[in-house]
């Protein structure tokens, strides 16, 4: 049995887990919610190691790897779901060495409260600090259990003197409420005008709720949902953390923006300590540019600016539209299940351990809390050992050309 | 390790009384050595100052609260892009962005670039040390390490509140070990912990910490003793009440007054000496009644944390400040509250010349140095990013060498709370190389208990920086001709050329086990990360040695 094992099923990153194997096989997973089952599974990853289709060994996979980039123009390094941040740190230094892009399924997902954040700022907390402190507990637009299972549970359990608001608006009506929302618990008049209509009636049914707590917890979901039939105001981000803020002169508050699982916040973090940006950086000139619209991955794709694709983590867990562009074009796929997922026709395909089930290293929690990962069962080569060893190869080739 | 040979140069090695002697300084296998054989590498350095590698003490370069500082000022950084250095061997080159919080690898080529080595980040939560150790491996060069925060973290002040200080002494020992922190760090002790609960008024040394009877002086007094108690090789650093506010001169000197007699560190005094006497709102600098209180003190020590005009972003575990700072400049905030442990709060800001406070800020910073009896126990900081860049020490160390240049400049800056202040009487002091050569190495080192670094006798780190004498002290100091790190030549004839990684500087104190059995309940009761999975684990380097009869532990 392995105990204190870390789950990246979703972005809470349930640290409680035990695995129980049997034969080397995982036969329960106990704390975790379905999600987190299934996110664990058997453990039985496949191990392959292709090349245009053929069984090949990995050295000789990453020599292929080397060559592939070596022709490439304008390569595009993408961090896919499932990796640590040790691999991660290794694939920022390939994008670096390529004069590559380098995004992650962040672009894809939840940029618009990155683009927020860095232009506001926030008002947050880590999970623990609700869990301990926070009386009032708002669900913006969100059941938890859907996507989080276990955050309810785990960081804001029913208790007595934390009260529950269950917010559920139309995605269209969301930012105007949001924004009377700050205005009224800023303390400006608001009630003299009087104006009508449904934002100002919820906002002003809402805020006496928000201002008694003394310590509010706003959650809300960062992440795009995939069958979003109803698509979310761009402003939204900024309006939740435009209210967060303001809270904050009246009382104390955070905001709680979840996220999905797979050390997505990982990826953010490591990209922003090497690069200075969390997603969406070219390496075209030598040095890091920020290009978070048109050069996010799925823009670059799009108009066929990537003619070399090194994908590191779990492919099938990159949003449909992204995958369908990768699929088009000349690609290295290292990671999860590689040899299973919709790009395993790529040219060279190195099925790795998954981060947190076959590898240890570091991955980050929603909010940024660094946890460890421990592998519970052996699986095929790791992820950032593949990668350091691709970025050696990159590098040298690179230095034999320059000379 | 090859040998190396700096030949001929006018060194300055205050640690071993050696005041601007031309002498050669041998290295090998990265120590400072009596002598190498004749065919060893030779630099030839005659005519030029050899000083020992740079320490800065108090910085903030790797640490979750700096990363997300990083991740508010794409700005800031699309503006001053770095590409990777032409290195000659070894580590792989990385480009990155500069601004003030550069990306990891751009911290280490631009730190060693003006002739540092050695590097401590002044404020890391335990609950975040993976992700600060994570930076450090990405910031090439410089040897770095951590101060670990503590003074609100719930545990701590359960045992204060509880009569309990023996076991909060055994809880900071194996917290320093369970995060590879190198020292205590206590960050307006009970204030965060106020704010969380939404207190908005001054935390004084006798204030009650909500419904506790904790109190800051009662922080300070266990925390002081804890560090002596167990022989670190550097006191409790701390970073006291009411940081920023007008009149927190008195706070600062009853937080001294609270921990006298007793070893111990007060960091950035400069934002912890502003007197207010008219109560109308006016402030007033009270440099000197801080400055005459260390200087008659020797068992305290204190950094200036001075502020440089231009851009700089603050960023702090002290949250509340960086609400009054938001609430002030309305520029962009970010407050992150960390579970049982302390706070996060970051406000870019731009020191102005013609802005009233910012022009009292440069002045009682510069006051605390002009003042000061003993460079060795009042040392340079910026506080950097808050205070500005570390690329602005240079201008700093002019403004300290030349009066001229001083006055002049002190002649553009907003005047209105200068009146009686001791700078616009007039201070003809100006530091020489030595006294340099202390606040910026020798000093930090000294007060850092670190042995092998600030100086150049044998046996010492063999971390030396070699600049080329100017009249213009910015221009000398910030392109140093030379810099070596642990014998390895980094910087040659101005250029990066070898980007070596650094080393840890961490403790690892031995601890009462029976501490750790408190501490899984409370774990298992308040914490969301198991007990099991919070220490980072054992580190490449070892640990440094302690003081005393307490060994190193696990």
């Amino acid at each position: 049995m392995t105990a204190h094992v870390t789950c990246l099923g979703c972005g809470c990153a349930c640290d409680d887990i035990e695995i129980v194997t049997r034969d080397g096989v995982i036969g329960d997973a106990k704390n975790a919610c379905e999600l987190g089952v299934r996110w664990f599974g058997d453990g039985r990853v496949p191990a392959r190691c292709r090349v245009a289709g053929r069984d090949v060994s990995v050295d000789a996979a990453l020599a292929a790897a080397a060559d592939l980039f070596a022709r490439a123009t304008r390569p595009l390094v993408y961090l896919a779901p499932d990796i640590s941040c040790e691999a991660q740190r290794e694939a920022a230094g390939i994008a670096d060495a390529l004069g590559a892009a380098l995004d992650s399924v962040t672009s894809a997902t939840a940029m618009p409260s990155i683009l927020a954040a860095q232009e506001r700022g926030r008002a947050s907390a880590t999970l623990g600090e609700i869990r301990n402190r926070a009386d009032v507990v708002v669900l913006w637009c969100l059941d938890p259990a859907v996507a989080y299972p276990r955050y309810l549970s785990r960081y804001a359990p029913e208790s007595a003197g934390r009260t529950f608001i269950r917010v559920d608006i139309a995605a269209a009506d969301e930012v105007a409420t949001l924004t009377v929302l700050a205005a009224i618990v800023s303390g400006h008049a608001v009630d003299k005008a009087s104006p009508t209509g449904p934002a100002w009636a919820r906002a002003r049914e809402l805020a006496p709720r928000l201002l008694a707590g003394r310590y509010v917890a706003i959650v809300a979901d960062a992440e795009a949902a995939a069958d979003d039939t109803e698509p979310r105001d761009p402003g939204r981000a900024s309006a939740l953390i435009a209210l967060a803020q303001a809270l904050n002169g009246p009382t104390r508050a955070a905001l709680s923006l979840l996220r999905a699982g797979g050390n997505r916040s990982g990826a953010d973090a490591v990209m922003t300590s090497q690069t200075g940006y969390p997603m969406s950086v070219d390496f075209a000139h030598g040095y890091p540019l920020y290009r978070p619209h048109d050069g996010a991955a799925e823009a670059r794709l799009a108009r066929g600016d990537v003619d070399a694709l090194l994908l590191i983590g779990a492919a099938a867990l990159v949003p449909a539209d992204v995958l369908a562009q990768m699929a088009r074009v000349p690609r290295v796929v290292i990671g999860p299940r590689s040899s299973e997922s919709p790009l395993n026709q790529g040219d060279v395909v190195i099925d790795t351990g998954i981060a947190g089930i076959h590898e240890g290293g570091t991955a980050l929690r929603m909010d940024d809390v660094p946890l460890p990962l421990r592998p519970s069962v052996t699986g095929p080569p790791d992820a950032a050992g593949v990668a350091r060893a691709l970025g050696r190869l990159v590098r040298s080739r690179r230095e034999v050309s320059a000379r | 390790m090859s040998q190396l040979r700096i030949a001929g140069g006018i060194v300055h090695d205050p640690a071993n009384g050696i005041d601007g002697e031309v002498r050669d300084i041998c290295m090998d296998d990265g120590r400072i050595v009596a002598d190498v054989p004749k065919g060893a590498t030779t630099i030839d350095a005659r005519g030029m100052v050899v000083m020992p590698g740079g320490v800065d003490m108090h910085s903030h370069v790797a640490s979750g609260s700096v990363n997300l500082a990083r991740r508010l000022l794409p700005e800031e950084h699309d503006r001053d892009p770095m590409r990777a250095p032409a290195l000659v061997d070894g580590e792989p080159p990385r480009s990155g962005t500069g601004g003030t919080v550069p990306s990891t690898f751009t911290t280490g080529y631009r730190y060693a670039g003006l002739g540092y080595t050695t590097v401590f980040d002044a404020a890391v939560a335990p609950l975040t040390a993976r992700a600060s150790h994570a930076e450090f491996d990405d910031t090439p060069i410089v040897d770095g390490g951590f101060f670990v925060l503590m003074g609100n973290d719930e545990y701590l002040l359960r045992q204060i509140d509880a009569g309990e200080r023996d076991r909060a002494r055994e809880y900071a020992a194996w917290l320093l070990g369970a995060a590879g922190g190198y020292a205590i760090k206590v960050v307006n002790p009970g204030g965060i912990e106020r704010w969380k609960q939404g207190a908005r008024d001054r935390t004084d040394l006798d204030t009650a910490i909500g419904a506790t009877r904790v109190t800051p002086r009662a922080i300070l007094e266990t925390l002081v003793d804890a560090g002596n108690a167990l022989g670190l090789p550097h006191a409790a650093h701390i970073h006291c009440n009411n940081l920023g506010v007008p009149g927190n001169v008195a706070t600062t000197l009853d937080s001294m007054r609270a921990v006298g007699g007793r070893r111990a560190h007060f960091t950035h005094l400069q934002f912890h000496s502003y007197a207010a006497p008219d109560k109308g709102g006016g402030w007033r600098s009270g440099a000197r009644d801080v400055i005459e209180y260390v200087n008659a003190h020797k068992e305290i020590s204190g950094d200036v944390g001075q502020v440089m005009f231009g851009a700089a972003t603050t960023l702090t575990a002290d949250g509340p400040v960086e609400y009054m700072l938001h609430k002030s400049s309305g520029r962009k905030w970010v407050n992150v509250d960390l579970e049982l442990e302390t706070g996060c709060g970051i406000v870019p800001h731009t020191y102005k010349e013609k802005a009233a406070v910012s022009a009292l800020q440069w002045v009682v910073g510069l006051e605390l140095f002009l003042l000061s009896a003993d460079p060795w126990r009042m040392v340079l900081s910026t506080d950097h990013p808050n205070g500005g860049s570390f690329l602005s020490y240079p201008e700093l160390i002019r403004l300290l060498m030349d009066r001229t240049y001083r006055d002049e400049h002190l002649k553009r800056v907003n005047q209105k709370w200068l009146g009686g202040s001791a700078l616009a009487d007039g201070i003809a002091r100006e530091y020489t190389l030595n006294e340099i050569a202390i606040v910026t190495r020798a000093g930090p080192a000294r007060l850092l208990g670190l042995r092998g670094k600030g100086h150049l006798g044998a046996g010492a780190d063999a971390d030396v920086t070699v600049y080329v004498p100017d009249a213009d002290r910015s221009r000398m100091f910030a392109t140093p001709r030379y810099v070596v790190k642990g014998g390895t030549l980094v910087v040659e004839e101005g250029q990066l050329r070898r980007a070596p990684a650094g080393r840890r500087l961490h403790v690892r104190p031995s601890y009462d086990a029976a501490v750790t059995r408190d501490l899984k309940r409370f774990f298992d009761d308040r914490s969301t990360v198991s007990f099991e999975n919070y220490p980072v684990g054992t580190l490449r380097d070892a640990p440094a040695a302690l003081d005393g009869e307490r060994g190193s532990g696990r």
